[in-house]
């Protein structure tokens, strides 16, 4: 049985003048799946969301949200869809409360219906003691709870999220991971772009690494780590690291270098650090393969701005 | 290019009770700044500067002036909510995007953002006819209340004005165009401040080109008098650019929200 597709889109572009800023990409998430797009900044992520989620009206392609055309049915796709910006858009002239119950009613949620929902949500972001603050009080920890809150206000199907931990402290990106589970297993989809591989390895079913309006790679994070750099990385930084390379010859090991390292990926690093030792090379470090040396892999190393 | 997106609905009465509950926080503040100021220019002008004017057909300067301020508040109020302050929305702080992001419309918006022009136009008005009928220039509370509506529409056209260089404008200091090219063009030559009789004709022809000029003759009509000479006919001129200039303002801020 096919699954039913919350976000279908195909070959979907946008350019704004001469940059093409997302060039054909195909993207399909599933009913309850957490997808996540991974990519160096300008790779056409924020792009392709606000795309999705209406802001941006897309030059080509087919798009269809919760079953509905994009192009036709907006408004009736946002009314069962959250989005959580990457720029702050919270009201500053209005208190906490106040955010939640004007946002309500721009869904024609009365103010007396709305109470219970702004009490519970802000118990599941941890803010129901700023009530009655001012958003220019709040933290950027706290800002950013109060904009998943805003989002889940009328009880969406589908929660879109601009790279939702950008900016927060640790305990704070926890807490935001956590609550994100949650409603993950409570049925909800979510499609959430982020520069931090931990937080797609932690949430996402399946990820899309994209560069330069494309996407690269698609699939559950484990996997495309496995299939594409392997088990394990040994990083050679000594000043032998070349001649101590040259002892690992033969074993197929595929080698990276960029700057003063030598990546060497491997199903199993065990062969490679007994040769290494045999050779009188100590200056290295063996870990397990990540997405980041995917992400790093795929789109290159050098700085993106 | 007209969109599906631009046409307004009812739903633009959420981002009007928006503005509304925003309002609560500051509005005490306001009221008891702006009463003073108007007071203020009621003595300066009216009695001050009035005291070298001769009688106008039999009605004193601080009586002729009265109409004007009022009307003028209604464009000064109308104007600031529109180009500072929703630039401020458009731009700085993102309310627009948020209210894009629920099933509001840029038609809902953007209405939204007038009616809410309309609102504080007529409450700057009315607190200006409150200090006139302090000063006894207010002819009759009824007819006084019969200018609310013109008042409104007042509110909702320099809304829309302002929305135009909203949508235009690339940062705040772009208003000083506004100000200097539509504002002040209307407050010194609408018959707000000075009757245009023996004015030489291309300044009175000119008057009667600004917008402005024809809610004048309405609301001083209405609120010294009780009547107006020719009010379908100034009606016709102040609703009819009304429609024009919101139309401009739809299409001004839709090119500035949608890429």
């Amino acid at each position: 049985m096919v699954a039913e597709l919350d976000i279908h889109a195909r070959g979907l572009s946008k350019s704004f003048g001469a940059l093409k800023a997302v060039d054909g990409i195909t993207l399909q998430v599933e009913r309850g799946e957490c997808y996540g797009m991974l990519g160096p900044n300008g790779a056409g992520k924020t792009t392709a969301i606000r795309m999705i989620h209406g802001a941006v009206r897309p030059d080509g392609g087919e798009l269809s949200v919760l079953g509905r055309d994009a192009a036709a049915g907006s408004r009736r796709i946002r009314e069962e869809m959250g989005v959580v910006p990457q720029e702050d858009t919270l009201d500053n002239e209005l208190s906490v409360y106040n955010n939640m119950w004007v946002f309500a009613n721009y869904f024609g949620i009365s103010r007396r219906r709305s109470r219970d929902r702004i009490e519970e949500l802000l118990d599941f972001v941890q803010l129901r003691d700023k009530w009655g603050e001012q958003i220019k009080n709040l933290s950027g920890g706290m800002k950013r709870r109060l904009l998943i809150a805003r989002a889940l206000i009328h009880r969406p199907r589908l929660l879109i999220l601009d790279e939702p931990t950008t900016g927060l402290d640790p305990q704070a990106r926890h807490l935001v991971w956590q609550r994100l589970r949650e409603l993950k297993s409570g049925g909800l989809t979510i499609l959430l772009t982020t520069h931090y591989m931990e937080e797609a390895a932690q949430l996402c079913d399946r990820i899309g690494v994209m560069a330069q309006g494309r996407v690269l790679v698609e699939g559950p994070p484990a996997e495309l780590v496995r299939e594409r750099v392997g088990e394990e990385v040994i990083e050679l930084r000594g000043a032998g690291r070349e001649a101590a390379a040259a002892a690992l010859n033969g074993l197929g090991l595929e080698i990276e270098r960029a700057g003063d390292t030598l990546y060497l990926y491997c199903r199993s690093g065990a062969k490679a650090v007994e040769r290494l030792a045999s050779a009188g090379e100590r200056e290295f470090l063996r870990r397990p393969a990540s997405l980041e040396d995917l992400f790093l892999r795929l789109t290159g190393r050098e700085l993106r701005e | 290019m007209i969109a599906a997106g631009m046409v307004p609905s009812r739903r633009a009465l959420r981002v009007w009770l928006r503005h509304l509950v925003q309002y609560r926080s500051f509005y005490v503040a306001e009221w008891a700044g702006n009463f003073g100021e108007h007071v203020l220019y009621l003595l300066a002008f009216g009695y001050g500067l009035g005291r070298l004017v001769p009688s106008l057909n039999g009605i004193s300067y601080a009586q002729f002036i009265g109409p004007g301020l009022v009307v003028s508040i209604a464009m000064w109020t109308s104007t600031f909510e529109s180009t500072y302050g929703a630039y401020n929305r458009m731009r700085v702080q993102k309310t627009y995007e948020a209210m894009m992001s629920a099933p509001l419309s840029l038609g809902d918006i953007v209405l939204g953002d007038l009616l809410w022009c309309g609102t504080r136009a007529i409450i700057g008005a009315t607190l200006m006819m409150i200090v006139l009928s302090l000063f006894g220039l207010i002819g009759s509370l009824w007819w006084a209340l019969s200018v609310l509506p013109i008042i409104f529409l007042v509110g909702l056209m320099f809304g829309s004005l302002g929305l135009v260089s909203a949508g235009l404008a690339p940062s705040f200091s772009f208003f000083s165009f506004h100000f200097s090219l539509v504002v002040m063009p209307m407050f010194f030559f609408a018959e707000t401040l000075f009757p245009l009789r023996g004015l030489p004709d291309g300044l009175r022809l000119f008057s009667q080109t600004l917008p402005l000029t024809h809610a004048v003759k309405i609301v001083r009509g209405l609120i010294i008098f009780g009547r107006v000479d020719d009010f379908l006919f100034h009606l016709f001129i102040l609703a009819g650019s009304t429609l024009v200039f919101m139309a401009c303002a739809t299409i001004s801020v839709s090119r500035r929200m949608m890429s």
